[in-house]
């Protein structure tokens, strides 16, 4: 009898503590996390009858989780997430269009582009928290100075070669990551009406780089986030695109800088990767939108924007928090944003979530020498054509 | 089996198992060596070895969200993993000495279904699943999610002991109906312990599926403090990065009580029916 | 006569109780529909009379909104104001007068971008309904927006439905006592007027399908009764009560938690599923599915050519599985072997250890330079092997993975089915001169049978839809070609647009496969003469 007295009174214990207040979801681990609950607790501090509750809720399941929890009226009142779902949900009238509170004062606390990345349907329906994107870490005991074009990038492989290792290691079978060279090239996945632009020679173009620099060994093939970060930490990359979380991942140790990435020597052009902002979203079945917005407008003003960048290293856009001297002193950071000017903001339509799958097979195959990119990016928007039709 | 073979084969057997466990484990100790070196990248070497050892891991698997949060995810994992076992076996075996022993119009039928239903991919039920919770209230509630991971449960777990109790002999149970004991006490008193390794079988399926089950889980549950050890552990899996030091600890800390119940069950898995119980 | 009775009534309790729930889903259905038509209708008046410049009931909240003026800087942020009874105000956030007033800017700002009259129902779950249309015109043109208070639902009519109800008891109790040559008639039709009677308030309620249902089981349960065969059941259950009782736990589990998701999922297939609405499509997902999305069949986006792979796969694993969980469990329960108990903890760690985690660990392995893998083969003196980027290659590493993960649970079933056998056969056999061969086919195997069935038709179920190896080892490459039907699903549900309809359809598919297969081997091994029970 014992051990069943003990699961019932473990049960009893486990008693439901409903969150109540203003629940937020989240999926932010380490330092983010940290920084995120220190603006909470200020909040909460400050307004103790209107509580703020955070929920991490693992990456994967966070979307798909919103999705189907919202529309019944379960989920939470408020939630962060990169703004490539915006269309779809406000399609789907998941997520509250809040233009109804923002005024131009509040607008002008971001900068224009992470504001105007909000936007869809000619309605604002989030407000930016921090903005992502690639820049170029690189080692400098490998490159002592770092690359202006991407021929000076090329000229350290034959030294890296003989050491078995690589010049530029990054995610490069994925089109987020490959999205530098596309747009460097004059690519585009779609233009500014939605149209589908995937099949252009600019982007074929693009795909023999990616193709030619994995052929003549400058970067590994079908490299992943973890191969990447164990080659930089081993010493067998000497730079690597990534985004601001890489820097968590780096071994104690190792002298790493962060560069711009460099300019196209075919075109001339800069190298410009996606721009993705991660946005605040109020859900459309939220109890107390009011009290909701109150909320949204602290997480992402500039003293909860100072705190993120300051503990979580986070690319925040408001200006006014670059203010702080802590954040100033910060040279990656400061790299970063000046990344942001060559960047190209991640469409919000949502053709673009259909985009990733038949690309990255596409890549996959051109960059092993096994397909020619012209006939596969043809297939790319064939196919995505075929998905969003009905 | 009363002679024992030649002593080479015997050397040779035993050697071919070592080769097979180190097959084995070579993948296990990676993740072990994953989660006792510091950093948080997958090394390069193949070596199961770690070059450097660290708590430091499993100090950010307890503690990143509070110790006591973390004491309150294990728990739930494991109160949902023994209710499951309890309520799966006992819904199971009830059934299937029903099955076994009774002849009624449907049986056939019955014991199909239990298997029928188990073809539709799980994955694609999560959905359906879903609405059917929330209109029963049992969302973000363990209760829930125990049904729901016995009920995944049972097509096994009945088939098996229809299985065990099949090759029990009637003769026990004549016996014992001839001195007129009712068909519950003939279960419970007869049954039942003879049954012990269909039983443990059985009971370690029922709690590893609960165990385990990750998808079911973080799906259902909106609330950290019901979130078991699997949705912990998925938690340190980024957008763009993955803890892989702190993910590799989570699998060791959630692999270790699945061990000390298989351990714990081991003897009924072996003990079996002795002779004499047999020839009654 | 009183048998008759008895049974007459007893039959009408079962039935009435199945109509009566049948018509209570139709009332709450009709109820929710008159609702929400009701509140649709009355925005639409009211938004009507405020555009005609008229007045509105005091349950409605009307107002007449201006012009959008946009922002310079930011055209997405618009003021705009409000006229409630001729004052004019700011629509703004920070202190709302009313708290309708979100609904007011967000009501104009879809009549603009929509540039016409709407009226929907509010998508809060309020259960209110909005309506929007023009005043006015040129471009000072306001929008008149009219909203309305929740409305009561009708509360459930009781008395009618006992009403009914005794009547139809009345009419079946009248049918039974008829006597003499009209008896047999004058049952048949007092069961089937009895039960009929219960689709007059479902009339009422105006849904045709529900009344038609409630006839037809009248009409079902009237022959059933004439056939006797109500009694057979009746009595049937009171003389098996006990395995009723045995099996009822499992049944109502089994009903509540897999059966309505199961009948659920399959209804889904019917629909399509695009940007948050669902539309009802027929049959168009399943012929899409059938017919190969229009690729050729060595498209790996081709349904056969997917299923081609599944099959194989399926059968490469559980040959696998069987074959090394029993002859490891034969060797691990050998008298002579030391340290089995150890021996068998740690066989069984692959399966202790949760599948996404190691499936994750082996794809790390596999890596075409890094791999585990690779420098093994290498340190061997072999080349390594590019796992993922030949389909053989991609292939092996899942049967790989899968079989690694697999074996400890044919073993576990294995040994313990094994521990079931008597030692005193082997013996006997020993001293009839039997082989080790013999002995195997003629003792150990018809032990395993019974425990290994059902590992072995569960477990080909459990691999044909096993997703987590596929997706986290090879994730489908090269070029999608190893992805297994359930991949595939998964890929229409989360990666081509949320459309849960054809992801829904796919599981039906797949289930209608697995079944016909099952019914396929189930036939082969009763024509052996193989019979399980």
């Amino acid at each position: 009898m014992n051990p069943l007295v003990l699961v019932v009174i473990a049960w009893l214990a486990a008693a439901c503590s409903d969150p109540h207040g203003i629940v937020l979801w989240h999926s932010y681990q380490g330092d983010e996390r940290i920084a995120l609950e220190s603006a909470a607790q200020v909040w909460n501090k400050a307004h103790p009858d209107q509580p703020l509750d955070l929920v991490m809720v693992p990456y994967d399941a966070f979307g798909d989780k919103l999705s189907s929890a919202i529309p019944r009226g379960n989920g939470p009142d408020l939630f962060i997430y990169p703004q490539d779902r915006i269309g779809d949900w406000a399609d789907s009238k998941v997520i509250e269009p809040i233009e109804f509170w923002v005024d131009d004062a509040r607008a002008e606390r971001f900068t224009p582009d992470s504001f105007s990345a909000m936007a869809y349907r000619g309605s604002l329906w989030g407000l930016p928290m921090a903005v992502k994107s690639l820049a170029l870490y690189y080692r400098s005991d490998l490159m002592p100075v770092a690359p202006k074009t991407t021929d000076e990038m090329i000229a350290i492989v034959p030294a890296m070669k003989a050491k078995h290792g690589y010049a530029l290691a990054y995610a490069n079978v994925d089109l987020y990551g490959h999205a530098a060279w596309l747009h460097g090239f004059g690519g585009r996945v779609m233009d500014d009406a939605g149209n589908l632009t995937i099949a252009t020679p600019a982007a074929a173009n693009a795909m023999t780089f990616a193709a030619q620099l994995v052929q003549t060994g400058a970067a590994p093939n079908d490299a992943q986030a973890p191969l990447v970060t164990s080659l930089f930490n081993e010493g067998r990359a000497a730079m690597v695109m990534s985004g601001p979380w890489f820097r968590a991942d780096i071994r104690a140790g190792v002298p790493w800088h962060v560069a711009e990435l460099p300019i196209i020597s075919a075109t001339g052009k800069p190298a410009a990767p996606f721009r993705t902002a991660e946005a605040l979203l109020m859900s459309a079945r939220a109890k107390d939108k009011d009290a909701a917005f109150a909320v949204m407008d602290f997480m992402s003003g500039d003293e909860s924007a100072a705190i993120r960048a300051k503990r979580a290293h986070q690319v925040v856009p408001n200006p006014a928090a670059y203010d702080d001297p802590e954040v100033a002193k910060d040279e990656a950071l400061a790299t970063f944003r000046n990344q942001l000017v060559h960047t190209v903001p991640l469409p919000t339509s949502p053709t673009m979530r259909v985009v990733w799958t038949p690309y990255r097979t596409a890549l996959g195959e051109v960059l092993a020498g096994r397909a020619e990119p012209g006939e596969r990016l043809l297939a790319v928007e064939r196919e995505v054509k075929d998905y969003i039709k009905r | 089996m009363t002679r024992q073979p030649k002593l080479l084969t015997r050397m040779f057997a035993h050697l071919a198992l070592l080769v097979l466990v180190a097959v084995v484990l070579y993948p296990v100790m990676l993740v072990c060596k994953k989660a006792f070196e510091p950093g948080r990248d997958f090394a390069l070497s193949a070596s199961p070895i770690p070059h450097e050892l660290t708590l430091d891991h499993f100090r950010s698997l307890f503690g990143s969200n509070g110790e006591h949060l973390f004491v309150r995810q294990a728990l739930n994992s494991i109160v949902i993993a023994v209710a499951t076992t309890v309520v799966g076996v006992f819904i199971s075996c009830t059934a299937a000495y029903a099955l076994s022993r009774f002849r009624f119009p449907g049986r056939k039928a019955g014991l199909t279904t239990f298997v029928v239903v188990q073809m539709f991919p799980a994955t694609l039920l999560i959905m359906p699943l879903y609405v059917v919770l929330d209109k029963l209230g049992l969302l973000n509630s363990m209760t829930g999610l125990v049904l729901v991971y016995s009920t995944t449960a049972i097509p096994f777990c009945v088939w098996t002991l229809k299985g065990y109790f099949d090759s029990l002999p009637r003769e026990l149970e004549e016996a014992a109906r001839i001195d007129g004991a009712s068909p519950w006490m003939i279960f419970r008193e007869i049954i039942l312990p003879l049954a012990k390794p269909g039983l443990a079988v059985t009971g370690l399926f029922s709690f590893m599926t609960a165990w385990n089950e990750f998808i079911l889980a973080s799906t259902f549950m909106t609330n950290e403090s019901h979130y078991t050890l699997p949705v912990l552990i998925q938690s340190s899996v980024g957008q763009f990065s993955t803890q892989y030091g702190v993910f590799a600890a989570g699998a060791i800390v959630t692999s270790v009580p699945v061990m000390a119940v298989f351990y714990v069950l081991q003897k009924y898995l072996v003990g079996g029916l002795t002779a004499g119980a047999v020839k009654g | 006569m009183s048998g008759l009775l008895q049974r007459q009534l007893r039959d009408f309790a079962v039935a009435a109780g199945l109509a009566v729930v049948i018509a209570s889903v139709a009332f709450v259905a009709a109820r929710n529909h008159d609702v929400i038509d009701r509140q649709l209708a009355l925005a639409e008046r009211s938004v009507a009379a405020l555009a005609a410049d008229g007045e509105v009931l005091p349950t409605v909240h009307g107002a007449l909104i201006g012009p959008a003026i946009s922002s310079p800087k930011h055209p997405e942020l618009r003021h705009r104001n409000l006229r409630d009874h001729g004052a004019w105000r700011l629509l703004a956030g920070g202190d709302p007068l009313h708290p309708d007033d979100k609904l007011f800017y967000d009501a104009a700002a879809h009549f603009d971008r929509e540039h016409q009259p709407f009226v929907e129902l509010l998508r809060d779950g309020s259960g209110r309904a909005m309506a929007a249309t023009a005043h006015g015109s040129g471009p000072a043109a306001e929008t008149a927006v009219a909203i309305t208070e929740p409305a009561s639902p009708a509360g459930y009519p009781l008395l009618v439905m006992i009403g009914v109800l005794g009547l139809g008891g009345a009419l079946s109790a009248a049918g039974a006592l008829v006597g003499g040559r009209g008896a047999r008639v004058g049952a048949f039709v007092g069961a089937f007027a009895g039960i009929a009677v219960l689709a007059i308030p479902a009339l009422l309620w105006q849904s045709w399908f529900a009344a038609l249902v409630i006839v037809v089981v009248a009409g079902v349960t009237a022959m059933l009764q004439r056939a006797g065969l109500t009694n057979k059941l009746a009595h049937g259950l009171v003389r098996d009560r006990v395995a009723v009782s045995f099996l009822a736990p499992a049944g109502l589990s089994m009903l509540a938690l897999v059966a309505a998701p199961f009948l659920l999922g399959i209804g889904l297939g019917f629909y399509d599923h695009h940007q948050g609405t669902w539309s009802f499509v027929g049959l168009h997902n399943f012929i899409e599915i059938l017919s190969g999305n229009g690729r050729a069949l060595d498209d790996p986006l081709n349904f056969w050519f997917i299923l081609g792979v599944t099959v194989l796969w399926t059968m490469c694993n559980v040959l696998l599985h069987v074959t090394i969980g029993v002859a490891l469990a034969l060797l691990l329960s050998r008298k002579w072997l030391r340290g089995k108990g150890i021996f068998r903890m740690l066989l069984i760690l692959p399966w202790a250890i949760p599948n996404y985690i190691t499936a994750l660990m082996w794809h790390g392995m596999f890596d075409g330079q890094y791999g585990a893998v690779n420098s093994i083969l290498h340190g061997l003196g072999m080349d390594g092997v590019s796992w993922f980027t030949s389909w053989t290659a991609a292939f092996s590493a899942n049967v790989i993975t899968n079989t690694w993960l697999g074996f400890p649970f044919m073993m576990v079933v294995a040994l313990g089915a094994l521990e079931t056998i008597p030692k005193e056969l082997y013996e006997a056999a020993a001293v009839d001169g039997a082989t080790p061969w013999q002995r195997f086919r003629h003792i150990t195997l018809p032990h395993l049978r019974p425990a290994l069935g059902p590992a072995v038709a569960l477990g080909s179920i459990w691999t044909f839809n096993m997703f987590n190896v596929i997706f986290l080892v090879s994730g489908g490459k090269p070029g999608d070609s190893t992805n297994i039907l359930v991949t595939d699903a998964y890929r229409w549900a989360f990666e081509r647009g949320d459309r849960y309809g054809m992801a829904a359809a796919y599981g039906t598919i797949i289930f209608l496969i697995l079944l016909l297969w099952n019914v396929f081997v189930a036939r082969i091994v009763r024509s052996k003469g193989d019979d399980d029970s």
